[in-house]
């Protein structure tokens, strides 16, 4: 009986997720130029990754791209969170406006950004100007490409992380807080002892969320800056994405394809155990 | 992604024809042998035809398609317009799941790509020996993969220097009046110097070359008298002394902030957008950009030509179609091709899409055009300078992955201050291992 209800999804799962996987797998092993015949080719597109230059840069730019919109969208998105968790006016107003660029689409975020960071007739220049100060290449500068990225994303994820930041404190029952109260912890001392650790299930869950969102980023490098100037915002899938549909090396791209889900999958194993052993040690047992 | 299906012929036959049907009726006519062909010709036949491009360009093909069917009233072709950025990436996924429209548009770079992969199909079967010879020769031999025509070429599109007319007024610049009179690069260099210097403008000019449309670098290389590759087809000649020069030069525009950062390669910024807004005196663009400037500039406007160096060169614009390998009666689209081809057709689409005719019957002809006929003028001339051997070499079905490197490596040089020595050395490299040279 149970595996009559979970068949529909199973199946879904199977040929949506499931079956492109396996095919990503063997495509990994040929040469394929996605419109002519495909020839085997062993291992020698995952020996060419190794080896590949501008896979180690895409690694890198993003491992910095999530090392920096990661912490930051947690940060901002709990202080939101707490914030807009306290009595004021306006505070539905104010949580909608914080949660409205996550339901808008990503390409029509990076389209809007682009023309707010635009280097010659941006607003954030026009401004930077007003006030005195010189202009900045926001997308054509190799230094200051990565960190647009990094705000337009933080615009973009700061409001969903906001949501579950909410829903996780105010599950939080308020008798804790009465009870640090009475015992004289100071509004700080109840952030460190209380909010933080019992934040602790959520935060991990939007870790390892916008994590996986990070390293698999690509609407809006491909809209904002087109992986440049030079590899400065080459993140993986827009190495993948222009492997496979600008230099039509589908074998190669799919084979770093696999190697991005493998280096995910790591990472989540990892932090699932991570999480796992403390939540052990929390619960004493 | 938007798509818009649009038809061009009488309802009843798409509707009444399906692709089945057409089948069955194509077997029949098999069996009876002879004859086969023109009772296919004859008989209800559906096509889709996928193509990119503004309004302008659609209604010129659906003016042909009209025509030709008034001639042919028993097939129907369907315009499936779809937005350039996601027309690749359509096609190929189409092809690969063998489900690609009857007929497609494609750049000339890419015929070698899918002439290579028989993806579309030789058209020379349907065509007479010397017809090729109608044809400019560049645009001919774009079109052709090991000897046979894999597409059918069109119309051409190339670049020149538009400039305000004020601000050249103003500086006292008087742009060249006919080809052999354009600018020489010193003469262009310093011309953008003065807009820079003298005009109050922030930048100079620019070149559409963004979004990872490295060829339109080529004619530079080709102006300095320099290749892409030996006569081989395999060796690079970028790291030659006069590809280094080539990129110093372009480079050098970026250095001296002669051209927006913003407007290097892989940007996503439109040239076009600058320049209407005054941001530069000139930029190198395209005759497709004529519509964009109509609507978005108030200010008067002209276009002149390239700058050359040794030698006048300019980019291969331009499309041709292709007849996929899943079209079920490739005789029938080649009909209609060798129709869209024909003089009277080329001559009335060219009209009507603001393009350039590839006939060499039609290049010298006052063609009319309803809007800027003077500055279309000055793009079929500039027309007559694209190197056949440029066509050659972006023609190769290994093009697409050298225009990557190219891309990658350029933009390296523009905007992260990397040598011009360094750059052309990476270049050869990465050409080296695509073609195993």
């Amino acid at each position: 009986m149970p595996y009559i209800f979970i068949a529909p999804n199973l199946l879904l799962f199977s040929l949506f997720m499931l079956f492109p996987l396996c095919y990503a797998m063997f495509i990994s092993l040929h040469d394929w130029d996605l419109v002519g015949d495909t020839s085997f080719a062993g291992l020698a597109n995952y020996s060419r990754l190794v080896t590949d230059p501008l896979f180690w840069t895409a690694l890198r730019q993003t491992l910095l791209y999530a090392g920096g919109a990661v912490p930051a969208s947690l940060a901002l998105g709990m202080l939101a969170a707490v914030g807009l968790n306290q009595r004021m006016p306006g505070r539905i107003f104010m949580r909608s406006i914080f949660f409205m660029p996550v339901v808008v689409s990503g390409v029509a975020t990076a389209v809007i950004a682009s023309w707010l960071f635009n280097d010659n007739y941006g607003v954030i220049n026009a401004l930077l100007e007003r006030a005195g100060l010189s202009r900045v290449n926001w997308l054509s500068s190799p230094s200051w490409a990565l960190p647009s990225l990094i705000i337009t994303t933080l615009w973009l994820r700061v409001g969903f992380c906001m949501i579950i930041y909410l829903a996780a404190l105010q599950s939080i029952p308020r008798t804790y807080y009465e009870a640090a109260r009475i015992d004289g912890a100071s509004a700080l001392q109840q952030f460190i002892h209380i909010t933080w650790p019992l934040l602790r299930p959520a935060t991990f869950l939007l870790l390892i969320i916008n994590v996986i969102y990070s390293f698999h980023v690509f609407d809006l490098v491909f809209v904002m800056t087109g992986g440049g100037p030079g590899f400065s915002t080459t993140v993986l899938v827009q190495y993948i994405f222009n492997l496979a549909f600008a230099s039509s090396e589908m074998g190669y791209a799919s084979a770093m394809g696999i190697a991005l889900y493998a280096l995910i999958l790591a990472f989540t194993v990892l932090q699932w155990l991570a999480g796992r052993r403390s939540e052990v040690a929390m619960g004493g047992g | 992604m938007s798509k818009s299906r649009i038809s061009a012929g009488p309802q009843a036959f798409a509707k009444g024809t399906g692709r089945r049907d057409l089948l069955k009726y194509t077997l029949a006519a098999g069996a009876a042998g002879i004859g086969a062909r023109s009772a296919r010709a004859q008989a209800p036949v559906s096509l889709t035809m996928a193509i990119w491009g503004d309004r302008t360009s659609e209604i010129a093909h659906r003016n042909v398609i009209a025509k030709y069917q008034q001639q042919k009233p028993n097939v129907d072709i369907k315009l499936e317009v779809t937005p350039f950025g996601q027309f690749y990436q359509q096609i190929d996924t189409r092809l690969a799941g063998r489900q690609a429209p009857d007929m497609f548009r494609i750049q000339y770079q890419q015929v070698g790509r899918y002439a290579n992969g028989r993806t579309v199909v030789d058209l020379s079967p349907y065509l007479p020996a010397d017809y090729g010879s109608a044809f400019m020769p560049a645009m001919w031999q774009a079109v052709n993969y090991a000897g046979k025509a894999f597409a059918m070429p069109y119309h051409t599109d190339t670049i020149a220097l538009f400039y305000n007319v004020p601000l050249f007024e103003k500086l006292g610049i008087v742009a060249p009046t006919s080809l052999d009179k354009s600018w020489t690069w010193a003469e262009y260099t310093d011309i953008a110097r003065r807009i820079k210097k003298d005009g109050g403008l922030p930048y100079a000019t620019a070149m559409i070359w963004q979004t990872s449309n490295a060829y339109r670098w080529l004619p530079f290389l080709y102006q300095h008298g320099g290749r892409v590759l030996e006569d081989d087809f395999k060796t690079p000649l970028i790291g030659s002394r006069l590809g280094i020069e080539t990129i110093a030069w372009t480079q050098s525009f970026f250095k001296e902030g002669l051209s927006p950062a913003s407007t290097s390669i892989k940007s996503n910024e439109q040239p076009q957008n600058l320049f209407a807004n005054g941001t530069l005196g000139m930029y190198l663009g395209g005759d497709w950009h004529m519509s964009f400037l109509r609507d978005n500039m108030t200010t008067p406007w002209n276009v002149t030509y390239m700058p050359r160096d040794v030698a006048m060169a300019s980019d291969m614009g331009g499309n041709c179609i292709a007849v996929s390998r899943d079209c079920k009666v490739p005789e029938v689209a080649a009909d209609f091709l060798k129709f869209l081809a024909s003089e009277q057709s080329m001559r009335d689409f060219a009209r009507d899409g603001a393009l350039l005719p590839i006939r060499t019957s039609l290049a010298h002809e006052n063609l009319q055009y309803s809007y800027r006929p003077d500055a279309m003028k000055v793009f079929i001339e500039q027309a007559t300078t694209i190197p056949e051997n440029l066509a050659r070499t972006v023609g190769l079905p290994i093009w697409s992955r050298i225009n990557q490197r190219l891309a990658d490596q350029l933009d390296l040089a523009f905007t992260s201050d990397q040598s011009a020595e360094t750059t052309a050395r990476n270049i050869d490299a990465a050409i080296r291992v695509i073609t195993g040279a």
